[in-house]
């Protein structure tokens, strides 16, 4: 095809953020050939973490009891509410101390300069102090350094849209540069796809689609190309919200309950005691559930107060508040407030199908311990994975799966690749550039604002069978009217793919929030007509794949068995524990 | 300006720009449609005499990178009023129930 631009190479890294880079280094390391596919135009500062971090979640082995893969994994069955891929999850965790030493050697420094010690704190309810609260606005630029010293080919502001399988085996994956127009065709002996959670889903304060506490350039690419392929998906009908200040979905958290932080009802009141017995240092999952209900109760504004903090804390936060958001100090100036002495207003952000508000159980495409999906030699990490925990957890899994990918890669050895079907590609090519010329008025700004309020009003925090039911019509009829979506340029076409990959990963999660006739992690997946969590019935995963009539498939998988059991290419897979759901 | 932002603008409301850019102080130098994650900022490379545009203002996400990588601070991020005086109603956001 000579107006294709073709690339074969050993590996294919779909997303260059922090899970995507990590999981391109193994690779690079073994002499291999790396090709990176990212939408933004720098590997340094792309991924949620572009512009720094502030915490890093990790195991160490200092000595400290609690500071062990085996103690933490003890409590992974409580933190994660039953439903966690232990194998996986397992995994990480013990690799957790030698991918830090790994990303220290790489040249970020953990340490706090006041003290040249960690500074260690627990938050979110894990059962240790997990966390090192670091100055990281470094952290992606070092790693990004280290992976383009390792000469990898980069494509940039490059978005893919299709994976290449045949018979259960990804082969590549084909793209198109926004910037040029031109359309990349690429066979890899292994394929990564690490392109984030699924944002710009549901409406927040400020109503602007793209003020979103996570990346709103993250739109669940990974997720739904590795359905349309037959890849597995889990956990797809939980999501997570997070506390922002209102008006501004900004990161920070973390930063703000670690140090002290209080909530405050309307009265004055510090209510979270009255959800957590850990009050402020409860997960996030319980964090946003209390704002929402105390909303729902009538005792909004909900502000957080730092004023009763000592003053060495509060410079320390005033010194860190840009590391996570770079504009937050921007921003209370122009507000003209200041958290050492105004409690600040905040809200209940938008939802991303994300992790739940808590460590380790993730949501989108199921792995195995190798990072590898179900479908062979396709490999995920990050918020797209069904195991995920932050920065860290993007990064050990990331790690994780590189390794795994190059193992893959060496077992592929020199057998040729499927040719590439160029009547197909043209087909896909065509299809997203027929909205260029389109004569239309829906454009994919209206498009999209339809999925978020439909997300919002019926598939969001307070769910119930006749609303997800209502959804899923709705956002099934948008399917529909994608053929008269209307762009006016590249950039366009781009985010309107965008856009199809939300309403999909909304259709594959509200299936999913059918399925659950239950109540779990709190407004995570609550089904109000089903109040309780069903430890009887329900401690399962929901695992929805692309049925023969192109919609979501539900089935379950008994949560003591890893995913990986319900994945075709495994040996002795559990079928018969697995049961189909109507 | 694009035609999408003649789109935006089309509507009831201007739309806000919130990455204003000094020209005095700009020296056309590309990084800042480098580092943009969003691919909103548009600079012809290599080319003094022409400023960076903001093409696409209602798809930032204000990060700041553009700012923080701005060789003589000429970028200014500008919240809109809907962000710094937000008085929606946030029970609006937590959905409807079906009947």
């Amino acid at each position: 095809m000579t107006d294709w631009r073709t690339i074969d190479t050993d590996l294919l890294v779909i997303g260059g953020g922090v899970a995507g880079s990590m999981l391109a280094i193994p690779a690079l390391e073994a002499g291999l050939d790396v090709t990176i596919c990212e939408k933004g135009r720098v590997l340094d500062n792309c991924g949620s973490v572009g512009c720094g971090v502030d915490h890093y979640l990790t195991v160490m082995e200092s000595g400290a009891e609690w500071d062990t893969a085996e103690f933490l994994m003890k409590h992974i069955p409580t933190l994660t509410d039953g439903i966690v891929d232990l194998d996986v999850t397992r995994r990480v965790l013990e690799e957790m101390p030698r991918i830090l030493r790994k990303i220290e050697d790489m040249g970020v420094d953990f340490k706090d300069p006041r003290t040249g010690e960690y500074s260690r704190h627990p938050s979110f309810g894990l059962p240790g102090a997990y966390h090192i609260n670091f100055e990281g606005t470094d952290f992606k630029r070092r790693i990004g350094k280290h992976v383009r010293a390792g000469k990898a080919t980069l494509l940039m502001r490059t978005m893919a849209l299709q994976l290449l399988v045949e018979d259960n085996v990804c082969y590549g994956a084909l793209a198109f540069c926004f910037r040029t127009g031109e359309w990349v065709a690429v066979r890899a002996k292994a394929i990564a796809v690490t392109t984030g959670d699924v944002n710009r889903l549901s409406m927040n304060a400020s109503g602007l689609a793209f003020d979103s506490w996570h990346f709103p350039f993250n739109t669940g690419d990974a997720q739904a190309m590795g359905y349309k392929v037959g890849a597995q998906l889990a956990n797809m009908e939980f999501t997570e919200a997070t506390l922002t200040p209102k008006g501004f979905s900004a990161q920070g958290l973390n930063a703000l309950v670690s140090m002290g932080a209080y909530f405050l009802n309307k009265t004055g009141e510090r209510f979270m005691f009255r959800y957590d017995k850990k009050g402020e240092n409860a997960r996030r999952a319980v964090l946003a559930d209390a704002v929402v209900n105390e909303y729902l109760l009538g005792n909004g504004p909900i502000y957080v107060d730092c004023r009763h903090l000592p003053a060495e804390e509060l410079d320390h936060m005033e010194a860190t508040l840009q590391v996570d958001r770079y504009t937050l100090p921007a921003f209370y100036q122009q507000k003209g407030v200041h958290f050492r002495d105004t409690p600040i207003e905040v809200s209940i952000s938008e939802l991303t199908i994300r992790r739940s508000g808590l460590y380790f159980r993730g949501s989108g495409l199921s792995v195995d311990t190798t990072g590898e999906t179900s479908v062979e030699a396709l490999f995920s990490a990050g918020d797209c994975a069904t195991v995920s925990g932050g920065i860290a957890g993007a990064a050990v899994l990331g790690h994780i799966a590189g390794e795994g990918a190059v193992q893959r890669i060496r077992q592929r050895g020199n057998a040729a690749l499927p040719e590439i079907d160029w009547e197909d590609a043209n087909r896909l090519r065509a299809g997203a550039e027929a909205s260029l010329t389109r004569d239309s008025d829906l454009g994919w700004k209206a498009y999209e604002d339809e999925i978020r309020s439909t997300v919002t009003d019926y598939a969001g925090v307070r769910r119930t069978g006749k609303g997800l039911k209502l959804a899923l019509e709705t956002l099934q009829a948008l399917a529909k009217k994608e053929d008269t979506v209307k762009t006016d340029n590249l950039h366009g076409v781009m985010r309107f793919q965008e856009a199809r990959n939300i309403r999909l990963n909304a259709e594959i999660m509200t299936t999913a929030a059918l399925a659950r006739t239950e109540t779990r992690t709190r407004s995570a997946h609550r089904r109000l007509d089903y109040p309780e969590t069903d430890e009887a019935n329900w401690r399962k995963f929901v695992i929805v794949e692309k049925g023969g009539d192109g919609v979501p498939t539900v089935r379950t998988l008994d949560a003591t068995q890893p995913l990986s059991a319900a994945f075709a290419r495994t040996p002795n897979a559990a079928a018969g524990r697995i049961e189909h759901v109507s | 300006m694009s035609a999408d932002t003649k789109m935006a603008t089309a509507g009831t409301a201007a739309v806000h720009n919130p990455i204003v850019i000094d020209e005095k102080l700009c020296i056309r130098c590309n990084l800042c449609d480098w580092i943009c994650p969003g691919d909103i900022i548009y600079k012809i490379e290599n080319d003094k005499t022409t400023m960076p545009e903001v093409v696409y203002p209602d798809e930032c996400w204000y990060c700041g990178l553009c700012q923080s990588i701005c060789p003589t601070e000429a970028i200014t991020i500008v919240f809109p009023d809907v962000m710094i005086n937000n008085k929606s109603d946030v029970v609006r956001l937590l959905g409807k129930i079906v009947d």
